[in-house]
C-alpha cells in the first residue's frame, strides 16, 4: 500500500510539473484572442455567441455577402436591403498589416498586394474583438443614433442595416447568425505581431492576469478611430501633397470601382475609359457631390426613396495624401502604367 | 424541407461565384446604350433585376406647323409606361399611348451579352416580342373584335459596342397587324438600324432608322395616307436614375406598329416631330449580387 502511494505521489508530482500553468496550454497561434482574454478574467461582451453552429455561421455569411439566406424554417428570407449588402462597404478579411496603428499607406499597400477592396467601412475581420463601434466623429453624421451603436455591436449592425443600407431591422435569428459569422472572423493569437519576449511574458508567471490582458490589448486597436475632415479650401489646388498615379490607380480600382462597377451598387459606372476620367477631372473643382473631394470627404446621406448613399472616407480610411494619389491618377491615368 | 435542400446549394454557389468573380477573365460590355429605348424603338438593354422604370414620352406636332402651333408644341401625343426587370436579362413592360388610344405590352430577353476574354461574344443579342391593342372607336360605328384590334411585333436586336463612345445596333423586325386597310400589308418585314455616340460621360447622340420596304407601305393612292420610313435623331442626358432623351423624327407613334409601318411624316417636307422620353428608375426589390 505504502509503495503504491509513493508511486502514485511521484506520478502526480511529475504530471503537475509537466502541465504549464493556467492558459499556457492553449497559447498557440490558433487560439482565439477572446478565449484567452476570458480565461484571464476579461468580462464577456454582450455580443458574444458561445459555440455557434456551422449552420448559424453560414446563414450569417450569406446575409452579410448576399443580403439574404435560408431561414431556420427552410424558407427564403427577404433581402435585408434592396440596395446594398454588408460587403458593399465592409471587407471580411484582415486589412492592416500592423493592428496597433492607423496607417493608411500600409493599408493601401496591403490591399493592393492582396487584392482587397479599399473601403470606407471597417472590416468585419476582428470586429467582435473591438469594444466600441461608430466611433469619434460618426456622431456628427448620425447624431444620437450613434449613442447606442457605439457601445453595442448589435446596435451597430442595426444602424447599418436600417439607416445606411436603407433596409429593414434584422430578425433575432438573423442577428444571431450575423454575430455568429462575425465570431468566426475573430482575431487569433497568431494574428498579433507578438515578439518572443511578449510571448514568454504571456506564457510565464511574471505578469498578473490584468497585465496580460493589457499586453494582449496593446497588440490591436479596440476601436476604429474616425476623424471627419473637410475637402480642401481650394479644390483646384487640392491638398498640399504630390500624388502618385500608381497608388491612385489602386484606390480607383479597389475603392471606387468596388461600387461604381457595371451593375454595381451605384448607377454611376466608373470604367477605365477617358470619358470617365475626363468627367471626373472636370468636376474636381465643383462644390457638389460630383467632385471627388466633396463626395469622398462628405459622402451622401441616405434618404427615403433612395438617394444613392455613399459613406464618406474618414481620414483614417483615406488620407489627404491618398486623395491626391487618386486625383493624380484621374488626371494622368497614363502615368499609372 | 426540400426547398431548403435546393436553395442552400444555390446560395453557396452564389457565394462561390461572388468570391471567384475577381479571378474571372471575361469582361462584359455594359451600357451599350444609355437606355432601354433608343428613340422610339428598343435597344438591347434590359432593366436590372428588381428595377421598375416609369417612362413618359411625348411626341409633338410637326415643326412645319409654324409659330401659331408653336412648331407643334400645341399638339402632343403621349405614352406612359412601366418597365420591370424580372431578372437581369428578362424584362416586361406595359404602356398606354394617347395615339389611337393604344395599349401595349412586351416581353424582352437578353440572350447573349457581348464579352471579351475567356468567353468572347462579339455582340449582344436581345429578343423582343410586343403586342398592341388599338382601342380607338371607329367613326363608322363598326365594333371591332378583340382580335381585330391586335397587332404583334417580333424583333431580334443585335448590337455591338465598338468603343466606349460608339455603339451600333441592327433590328430585324417582323410586324403583323390583324386588321389593315386594303392597301396595307398584314405582315411587314423591316430592318432597323441604330447608333449611339457618346459625347461625354452623360451626354450622347443617337439615331434610329427603320428600312421598311417601300412596297409594303401605302403610297397614298388608296384609303391609307402615304407612309414613309421612320428616321429619328436625338440627344440623351443620363443622370443618376434618370435618362432624358430629346429627339426629332418623322414618326408620331411610340410603339413598333406605328413607327415601322405607319409613319406619315416626311423629313424632306418638314414633317418632323419634336419629342422626348423621360425615365425614372425605382428599386422595388433586392437583387442577386453580381
Amino acid at each position: 500500500m505504502k509503495k503504491h502511494l509513493i508511486i502514485f505521489g511521484t506520478l502526480l508530482i511529475l504530471s503537475m510539473a509537466m502541465i504549464p500553468a493556467g492558459f499556457q496550454t492553449t497559447l498557440d497561434a490558433t487560439t482565439p484572442i477572446a478565449t484567452l482574454l476570458f480565461d484571464l478574467g476579461e468580462p464577456k461582451p454582450e455580443h458574444l455567441i458561445e459555440n455557434p453552429s456551422a449552420e448559424e455561421i453560414l446563414r450569417g455569411e450569406e446575409i452579410v455577402k448576399l443580403g439574404r439566406t435560408m431561414a431556420p424554417d427552410g424558407s427564403q428570407s427577404s433581402y435585408v436591403s434592396k440596395y446594398y449588402t454588408c460587403t458593399s462597404c465592409h471587407n471580411v478579411v484582415r486589412e492592416d498589416p500592423d493592428l496597433t496603428v492607423v496607417d493608411q499607406d500600409a493599408r493601401l499597400d496591403y490591399a493592393m498586394t492582396n487584392n482587397i477592396a479599399y473601403l470606407q467601412g471597417s472590416t468585419f475581420w476582428g470586429m467582435v474583438n473591438r469594444e466600441t463601434w461608430y466611433n469619434d466623429d460618426y456622431v456628427l453624421k448620425y447624431g444620437d443614433l450613434v449613442r447606442k451603436a457605439e457601445k453595442s455591436l448589435e446596435e451597430s449592425v442595426h444602424l447599418c442595416a436600417t439607416v445606411c443600407a436603407q433596409g429593414r431591422p434584422l430578425e433575432d435569428w438573423e442577428m444571431q447568425s450575423v454575430l455568429a459569422y462575425f465570431w468566426s472572423l475573430q482575431m487569433k493569437i497568431g494574428d498579433l505581431n507578438l515578439s518572443d519576449s511578449e510571448k514568454k511574458q504571456l506564457a510565464g508567471t511574471t505578469l498578473t492576469d490584468a497585465e496580460k490582458i493589457a499586453l494582449i490589448k496593446s497588440e490591436y486597436l479596440q476601436k476604429s478611430p474616425a476623424t471627419f475632415v473637410d475637402p480642401p479650401d481650394n479644390k483646384r489646388k487640392g491638398y498640399p501633397y504630390e500624388g502618385d498615379p500608381k497608388l491612385g490607380k489602386g484606390i480607383y480600382e479597389l475603392g471606387c470601382q468596388h461600387c461604381h462597377r457595371p451593375e454595381g451598387e451605384s448607377d454611376v459606372v466608373f470604367d477605365n475609359s477617358n470619358l470617365t476620367y475626363k468627367w471626373l477631372k472636370r468636376h474636381i473643382p465643383d462644390n457638389s457631390e460630383l467632385s471627388i473631394y466633396e463626395i469622398i470627404r462628405k459622402g451622401t446621406y441616405a434618404e427615403y426613396g433612395h438617394k444613392e448613399y455613399m459613406p464618406h472616407y474618414t481620414q483614417e480610411k483615406m488620407s489627404d495624401q491618398q486623395l491626391e494619389h487618386l486625383r493624380a491618377f484621374i488626371e494622368h491615368p497614363e502615368d499609372a502604367n | 424541407m426540400y426547398k431548403h435542400l435546393i436553395m442552400r446549394p444555390i446560395l453557396l454557389i452564389a457565394i462561390l461565384l461572388l468570391t471567384t468573380t475577381a479571378y474571372s477573365q471575361t469582361e462584359y460590355a455594359y451600357e451599350t446604350f444609355d437606355d432601354t429605348r433608343i428613340v422610339n424603338g428598343h435597344s438591347v438593354e434590359t432593366n436590372m433585376e428588381g428595377v421598375l422604370t416609369f417612362i413618359i414620352s411625348h411626341r409633338f406636332g410637326t415643326l412645319n406647323l409654324g409659330a401659331y402651333e408653336v412648331w407643334g408644341l400645341d399638339n402632343a401625343t403621349m405614352r406612359m409606361g412601366l418597365d420591370y426587370g424580372i431578372t437581369g436579362n428578362l424584362m416586361v413592360g406595359i404602356g398606354r399611348s394617347t395615339f389611337e388610344k393604344t395599349a401595349d405590352g412586351y416581353l424582352k430577353y437578353r440572350l447573349l451579352a457581348q464579352s471579351s476574354g475567356d468567353r468572347t461574344v462579339p455582340v449582344t443579342l436581345t429578343l423582343l416580342g410586343t403586342t398592341a391593342l388599338k382601342t380607338l372607336r371607329r367613326f363608322d360605328g363598326i365594333d371591332l373584335t378583340l382580335q381585330q384590334k391586335l397587332s404583334y411585333t417580333s424583333q431580334v436586336l443585335i448590337s455591338r459596342k465598338f468603343s466606349p463612345r460608339f455603339s451600333a445596333q441592327i433590328m430585324p423586325t417582323y410586324l403583323h397587324r390583324n386588321l389593315v386597310e386594303d392597301d396595307e400589308q398584314n405582315d411587314i418585314f423591316s430592318l432597323g438600324f441604330a447608333g449611339q455616340y457618346q459625347l461625354s460621360k452623360n451626354w450622347s447622340l443617337s439615331m434610329e432608322y427603320y428600312a421598311t420596304p417601300g412596297s409594303d407601305l401605302p403610297d397614298g393612292s388608296g384609303p391609307s395616307p402615304e407612309y414613309s420610313q421612320s428616321m429619328a435623331l436625338g440627344v440623351q442626358i443620363d443622370t443618376k436614375g434618370h435618362v432624358f432623351q430629346l429627339h426629332f423624327g418623322n414618326s408620331r407613334g411610340m410603339i413598333e406598329k406605328f413607327f415601322v409601318a405607319e409613319t406619315s411624316g416626311k423629313w424632306q417636307d418638314g414633317d418632323i416631330h419634336f419629342g422626348f422620353n423621360i425615365t425614372r428608375d425605382f428599386t422595388v426589390k433586392g437583387r442577386r449580387v453580381r
